[in-house]
């Protein structure tokens, strides 16, 4: 571990030509638009259609349909509870037939060789939770050319490679209420880090960024100190939070986990350095794997949205965009028993605010 | 060498038969897969595994092994953008520059193996470590995009009807298959693997087969990390993570000894297309990603034992 910072910091000493100005690391370029510092809700700004359109599609209204879910990777507990939502969601339609298949480790090459077999296999519909936005783009669109429905949810890729996408929860909200909660549990000028994917995942960068932007207008007093990778790995999640509560000493109050593993695996590496109450650990997580600790009362926020919905409103999305009752200019779209969702941003689709589980509630979720 | 060249034959002849055999089952079971649209567009997807297989069949013959290719892919894809974008280069000096530091950084591989006497297997393990970590601090972990359309022509195009880098594959493929079996470096190579001590000693210089492989490695990994970044239009710090596995598979496959002195191009060749048809055959048929790894695992177990068991014969 040591070394591989040191190679890193020698790699970072070679590109210091190329500076770039964030001020928090691991944020993206892309320009932020913090949230009101009380509840006042962001406006939603209208904006054309920019998503793609399926060339040639077959007529598929109200046809049985194949659709084929590649998320990010299978085997986690996050993406297990989305192949649930869509499941459901299949089941109560009946003319829908889905199956997750995906890679085991979150990597784009092997995502984009998944995609590019299914098309060629001649799927009737994709979903997609994007490893990198851009580099999927390619495959995506060559979908689209094929007649293929093709539907994101969880991590977004490039508009026009894509018919639409359902956004679990705008950045703004989810940064604001990560950095809320952070303030509200470590007071207003302390230090805090972060654990995060990797700084190139579209969502997690994103909600850095916002992050960032969010606490300088809300929040100005409150210490930055890095953020760490941990790739959505479990002992690498834990090993990084360790090093950062060594690194910082006393310093160190509050640890911001990215990603639903880095979350729980923070909370576990506070636990064992027995700093609970000491370090506060906010972050995005599922309420199963935050129970233990939340209980023990050693995590007291845990912000998410319900990965079941998500999954759940991606189906219903993609049969109508199938059935062609969703159409470009649309809206909103009717996602059973969600109830009506909006479209924002030309063309997502919004499932809601995101959510805050604590002591009082956690105990009436399960997944 | 007529004997040993005949138990090659017969490791390649297997792997054909059992190639043969794959695809037929495969095209059984899914009528997608042996269509020309399918068939060209697995060229493309192999074409960066099979190119840096290519000097890996020369490393593993001399008895080496290069873990940090993937690395080297990754770093190469990184400068490219930086060069690129942040130093403000023509995008052909960036081609060109991002993959002379392939070069160099098998270069670097070599030096250390030859002069420093480190096992190639430990000497690649840390290069493998160095260079990510140089891919990742340079890139500042992000992503460089938004390249001009000519230059997709070389990961997303098509020349004759076939992808630009199936064309590329092919000739370096010829090339390798003409050096390894027809020249005096060819036979040095295989001399360095079969008894480094005895080549020396028959006036070979080993050390500098040893270095041209591995900056060749290198280089070669470069040129596949710039058609990769042409694939998939974008860079990013974690590209070719774990590449060096799926190319020691192909080459290993292909009947290639991982004791050295042994090995063909043509059994890469072979090795390389029959784990591309099995992963998308079986993709097809629709088996999930899971249940290829294992089946892939399972051929390759067989594969070898099977050459063991008639070499054996053979030899016997």
């Amino acid at each position: 571990m040591k070394t591989k910072t040191i190679l890193m910091a020698a790699g970072l000493v070679l590109a210091s030509s190329a500076a770039y100005a964030a001020s928090w690391t691991g944020g993206d370029d892309l320009p932020t638009n913090p949230l009101a510092c009380d509840a006042t809700p962001g406006e939603v700004v209208a904006k054309p259609y920019d998503g793609g359109v399926p060339t040639n599609a077959p007529d598929r209204n109200g046809k049985k349909i194949t659709v084929v879910d590649v998320p990010k990777l299978i085997g986690v507990g996050y993406f297990s509870a989305t192949t649930k939502g869509q499941a459901e969601a299949a089941k109560e339609l009946g003319n829908v037939d889905v199956k997750t298949d995906g890679p085991t480790k979150a990597n784009i090459d092997e995502q984009i060789t998944f995609i590019d077999n299914y098309v060629t296999s001649g799927v009737d519909g994709i979903l997609f939770a994007a490893n990198d936005p851009v580099a999927i783009a390619p495959v995506l669109k060559k979908a689209l050319a094929a007649g293929i429905n093709v539907v994101g949810y969880d991590a977004n890729s490039t508009p026009d490679a894509r018919q639409w996408f359902v956004n679990q929860a705008e950045f703004n909200g989810v940064a604001k209420s990560l950095v809320d909660n952070l303030a509200k549990e470590i007071g207003e000028d302390s230090a805090f880090a972060i654990v995060t994917s990797t700084f190139t995942t579209p969502n997690q960068a994103r909600w850095i960024a916002e992050m960032a932007a969010y606490a300088a207008k809300c929040h100005p007093k409150l210490e930055f100190l890095e953020t760490v990778e941990a790739q959505e790995d479990n002992v690498l999640s834990f090993n990084q939070a360790t090093t950062l509560i060594n690194k910082h000493g006393d310093k160190l109050k509050g640890i911001v986990g990215m990603t639903s593993v880095a979350t729980p695996a923070a909370a576990e590496a506070v636990t064992q350095s027995g700093l609970c109450g000491k370090v506060a650990v906010v972050g995005l997580a599922t309420p199963n794997a935050m129970k233990p600790y939340v209980e023990k009362d050693c995590v007291k926020s845990v912000v998410l949205w319900n990965p079941v919905d998500l999954g759940y409103a991606a189906i219903y999305v993609l049969r109508a965009a199938a059935d062609g009752t969703l159409k470009p200019g649309d809206t909103s779209v009717k996602a059973g028993k969600l109830g009506e969702l909006k479209v924002v941003n030309g063309s997502e689709i919004l499932l809601g605010s995101p959510f805050v589980f604590d002591k009082s509630n956690i105990g009436q979720f399960d997944f | 060498m007529t004997l040993s060249l005949r138990s090659f034959m017969r490791h390649e002849a297997v792997l054909g038969i059992l190639l043969v055999l794959v695809l037929f089952v495969l095209a059984q079971q899914s009528d997608k897969f042996f269509t020309t649209a399918n068939i060209l567009n697995q060229g493309r997807l192999m074409t960066e595994i099979g190119l840096i297989a290519l000097p890996m069949t020369f490393v593993i013959i001399t008895g080496g092994i290069d873990l940090s290719v993937g690395s080297i892919l990754g770093l190469c894809a990184i400068l490219l953008g930086v060069f690129w974008q942040n130093l403000g280069l023509p995008l052909p000096a960036a081609m060109a520059l991002a993959v002379c530091v392939g070069a160099l950084a098998g270069l670097v591989n070599g030096l250390i193996i030859t002069r420093f006497k480190v096992p190639p297997l430990i000497a690649t393990l840390a290069t493998l470590a160095l260079y990510r970590g140089l891919a990742e601090g340079i890139s500042q972990a992000r992503s460089v995009r938004g390249y001009p359309e000519w230059f997709f022509v070389l990961g997303q195009g098509e020349v004759l009807g076939v992808p630009t880098q199936l064309w590329i594959l092919i000739v370096f493929a010829i090339g390798a298959a003409a050096i390894l079996g027809l020249t005096t470096f060819g036979r040095a190579t295989y001399a360095v693997g079969a008894n480094e001590t005895a080549a020396r000693f028959s006036g070979i210089n080993v050390d500098r087969t040893k270095l041209l492989i591995y900056t060749a490695s290198g280089l070669v990994s470069g040129i596949a990390a710039v058609i990769f970044v042409s694939r998939v239009s974008t860079t990013r710090s974690d590209m070719g993570t774990g590449v060096e596995l799926d190319v020691i598979t192909a080459v290993v496959l292909g009947g290639t000894s991982i004791f050295g002195g042994r090995g063909t191009i043509i059994g890469t060749v072979i090795g390389l297309i029959l784990v591309q048809a099995l992963k998308n055959g079986l993709a097809l048929s629709g088996v999930k990603g899971d249940g290829t790894i294992v089946v892939i695992g399972v051929v390759l177990i067989f594969a070898i034992l099977a050459s063991n068991l008639f070499s054996r014969n053979g030899d016997g």
